[in-house]
């Protein structure tokens, strides 16, 4: 009887082993969104750096079959289709400002799973403020997908502009105070007074301090940096929060900037001034002193005919009661459905380990478009980069970052069109408690409205 | 049966038995035959359109927000009663009726002109009118790009013209008093053809004889005109009014491209309110709503002008 039991043991680890080998192995297709170059950039390094990155991932990972999907126009709408529809892809880069939407939706892989299966995707090697944006309900909630790429916004200056002013450069430390001491210094009328002369012509400007738009995204953090907010941590309303002191005084100190100071250009003007060829040369011509933005736009002023190093400059946002600013990034997300296969779970949280580690991540300096998620690549990229100062201003910014709230909130967009007009029309002089009461008004009804259809 | 009838009524003529429908479809083959022949659009239109129609109407009355329609929760009529408290939606409304009531006449008046001159016997005529309607088949990118182009506040024509008279520029497509009249003004330009062939074989129908009668009464060409002509075009006239209405109500493409319903929401029409809710935003219950707001509203215009129509004493046409 006991030598039975042996061979039956023997027999049943002779099944067992190969077929849990070839679980491992057994052969798997990955649907990827986020390694395709447009056509127009086929064989820019951009391309080479995906294509070596797949040819390595592959070689490592023999079993697994990348099918690398180009990023379609309107990807977010084919999305939402595709999930509908079941053929979604497996592995893709999500702009965090819809992430919420998606969250919603279900589709998204809690990553917490990954973290079981693949251990050497260790989430240290992610920066805290820009890991925060893929776990809305906290540390110990679920991670919806992890970071790839981000971008906190900081400002941009031209130190051109402050020579010909003869103002100091601004340092980190800088208050809203010092911001509006140094914008209305900055702004010089046609013959070269600043709009701190009691003789300042606002009607003839010839250099401005700072451009201040209604863009929400733009101005959100300066609500922040005076302790207010615009919607509730919930979401569930934005009264006591858009029309509470601390935001009306952030707001108004932003009007001011446009109608009181005259250190930002109304919005008439901006746009004739911008008309012809856009924001960026305006600013490389030191027409407009700074300008709020993020990492992307280093691209495009390098890209302008008139851009010179020496004309470009970055500095965190100065701080009022507190420091603050968004942090607008992309993250790989794991389709939900992935779970149902093992084997398909495991490739697609290598793939997503891989493509956070080091090696891949060094690769983000080739664009500049946005910073690499992963510290150490971007803490490497910052040394080794030709502006290093720059950089480093982006990286100093990091720490204070925010979620974008289309992250946190699925009603995000009609929240932000609503404020968007908010501002425009202060900026045109309306009344900022009429137009903040009345933007209350209309985003409650759209907030309860959502509430009760639980998005 | 047959005989019956005759019997009963005492006629000595043919009273044919009723059939139902379905046997009298079937007993014709010509009728099947026919069917067979319309049988592919009757399956395009069934499925293109009256079956999306259907479930539209019926997203409508749900709270979608994608990507799985079996999840979308039913909620009766409370798309619509939200609507009737959306001021962005009625604000909306409004700038599409400000638009429908500019450009349709506009419209009309500038292409009835430009029909007059092109109806004449001149050289070169069919180039001209070949150039009028140039603009229709062109994409309405393209057109916006030079539109935007000519009216830039700084360096356009039409604020180089105005300056040669001592009149200061005006930001077209910046100011919202000015905005909805320049979408207005761009749409004329670019519908001008299409109306201007209309109108050319309205005014061709009008038999000469009338016009050389009149003149001989000693009738001056306006007067010739004002009795003649333009009682007569008043087909073409309705039927450019009622499509003219039910086009503005729709007006999407050049907000989309060149203002994107700025400045300040002075050219947010209605139909762009509905693709922002809908593929901005994924609300497809309430963008469903809209649109068939939309529709009731156009619907009901379309009856004033064919009730207007028939008090006139003049025939419908549709």
């Amino acid at each position: 009887m006991f030598r039975h039991w042996k061979i039956l043991l023997l027999m049943l680890a002779i099944t067992l082993v190969p077929m849990t080998v070839l679980g491992q192995d057994q052969p798997v297709t990955l649907r990827v969104v986020g390694f395709v170059v447009p056509p127009e950039e086929i064989g820019t390094p951009l391309d080479q750096a995906y294509q070596d990155f797949l040819a390595t991932f592959q070689e490592n990972n023999p079993n697994v079959t990348v099918e690398a999907l180009e990023t379609p126009p309107e990807f977010d709408t084919q999305l939402l289709t595709d999930l509908a529809a079941g053929t979604a892809p497996d592995v893709w880069q999500q702009d965090g400002s819809t992430l919420a939407r998606l969250i919603d939706t279900g589709n998204v892989l809690d990553m917490r799973q990954c973290l079981d299966v693949v251990p050497e995707l260790s989430l240290d090697r992610f920066y805290p403020s820009v890991l925060n944006i893929h776990m809305p309900e906290g540390e110990d909630g679920p991670i919806y997908g992890l970071p790839n790429d981000f971008t906190p916004m900081v400002i941009y200056y031209n130190p051109l502009s402050f020579e010909n002013a003869g103002v100091e450069v601004p340092t980190p430390d800088w208050t809203w105070e010092d911001f509006l001491d140094i914008s209305q210094r900055l702004t010089l009328d046609a013959e070269g007074r600043n709009a701190t002369d009691p003789d300042f012509d606002p009607e003839n400007i010839v250099q401005y301090g700072y451009r201040h738009r209604h863009y929400v995204f733009e101005w959100i953090y300066w609500v922040w940096q005076n302790g207010g907010d615009v919607i509730a941590p919930d979401g569930s309303t934005v009264d006591g929060y858009l029309n509470s002191p601390e935001t009306i005084e952030a707001i108004t100190f932003l009007r001011d900037l446009v109608l009181e100071h005259h250190v930002s250009p109304e919005p008439v003007s901006l746009e004739q001034m911008t008309q012809q060829a856009g924001f960026l040369p305006v600013f490389l011509e030191g027409d407009v002193a700074m300008f709020p933005r993020g990492h992307w736009e280093l691209v495009g002023l390098r890209n302008q005919s008139n851009y010179e190093p020496e004309r470009v400059a970055v500095i965190s946002n100065p701080s009022n009661v507190e420091e603050a600013t968004v942090i607008y990034e992309s993250g790989w997300i794991i389709n939900n459905a992935v779970a149902e296969d093992p084997a398909k779970l495991e490739a697609a949280c290598r793939l997503v380990e891989a493509a956070t580690d080091m090696d891949y991540q060094l690769t983000k300096g080739i664009s500049g478009v946005a910073i690499p998620a992963n510290q150490a690549a971007a803490e490497q990229i910052a040394e080794e980069t030709e502006f290093p100062e720059l950089e480093q201003a982006f990286l100093e910014a990091v720490a204070a970052g925010r979620p974008p709230y289309g992250a946190r909130f699925a009603i995000w967009p009609i929240v932000e069109q609503r404020l968007d007009l908010m501002m425009e029309n202060i900026l045109a002089g309306g009344d900022i408690q009429e137009e903040v009461d009345l933007a209350v008004e209309e985003i409650n009804r759209e907030l309860e409205r959502a509430g009760q259809s639980g998005s | 049966m047959a005989t019956a009838n005759r019997t009963q009524a005492g006629v000595d003529h043919y009273v044919p038995a009723k059939q139902s429908l379905w046997k009298r479809f079937w007993s014709r083959s010509n009728e099947r035959v026919g069917y067979l022949f319309i049988l592919p659009s009757l399956i395009h239109l069934i499925i293109f359109v009256i079956i999306p129609l259907v479930f539209s109407l019926y997203l409508s009355f749900t709270d979608w927000r994608g990507p799985n329609f079996q999840n979308a929760p039913f909620v009766g009529l409370d798309n619509y009663e939200f609507l009737l408290g959306d001021r962005r939606y009625w604000n909306a409304m409004r700038n599409t009726a400000w638009y429908t009531i500019l450009s349709v006449p506009g419209g009309m008046i500038a292409s009835l002109i430009v029909a007059l001159v092109m109806n004449q016997k001149l050289r070169g005529v069919y180039i001209f009118r070949t150039l009028f309607f140039m603009p229709v088949i062109s994409s309405w990118v393209a057109v916006s790009v030079i539109w935007i182009t000519l009216l830039d506040p700084n360096a356009g024509i039409l604020n180089y013209v105005l300056r040669q008279f001592g009149i200061p520029p005006v930001n077209w497509l910046g100011d919202p008093a000015t905005a909805m009249p320049s979408i207005v003004l761009i749409s004329i330009w670019k519908g001008l053809g299409f109306q201007m062939v209309i109108w050319l074989a309205g005014l061709q129908a009008i038999p000469q004889e009338l016009h050389e009668a009149a003149a001989i009464d000693g009738a001056t060409r306006l007067q010739s005109f004002l009795r003649i002509t333009l009682p007569l075009l008043a087909p073409t006239t309705f039927f450019l009014a009622v499509t003219g209405v039910i086009g503005s109500f729709q007006v999407f493409s050049p907000v989309y491209v060149i203002t994107q319903g700025g400045p300040r929401g002075s050219t947010e029409v209605v139909v762009y309110n509905i693709y922002q809710r809908a593929f901005e935003v994924f609300d497809m219950g309430y963008a469903a709503a809209q649109a068939w707001v939309l529709f009731g509203v156009i619907f009901l215009a379309t009856l004033v002008q064919l009730w207007y129509r028939r008090r006139q004493g003049e025939e419908v046409l549709f």
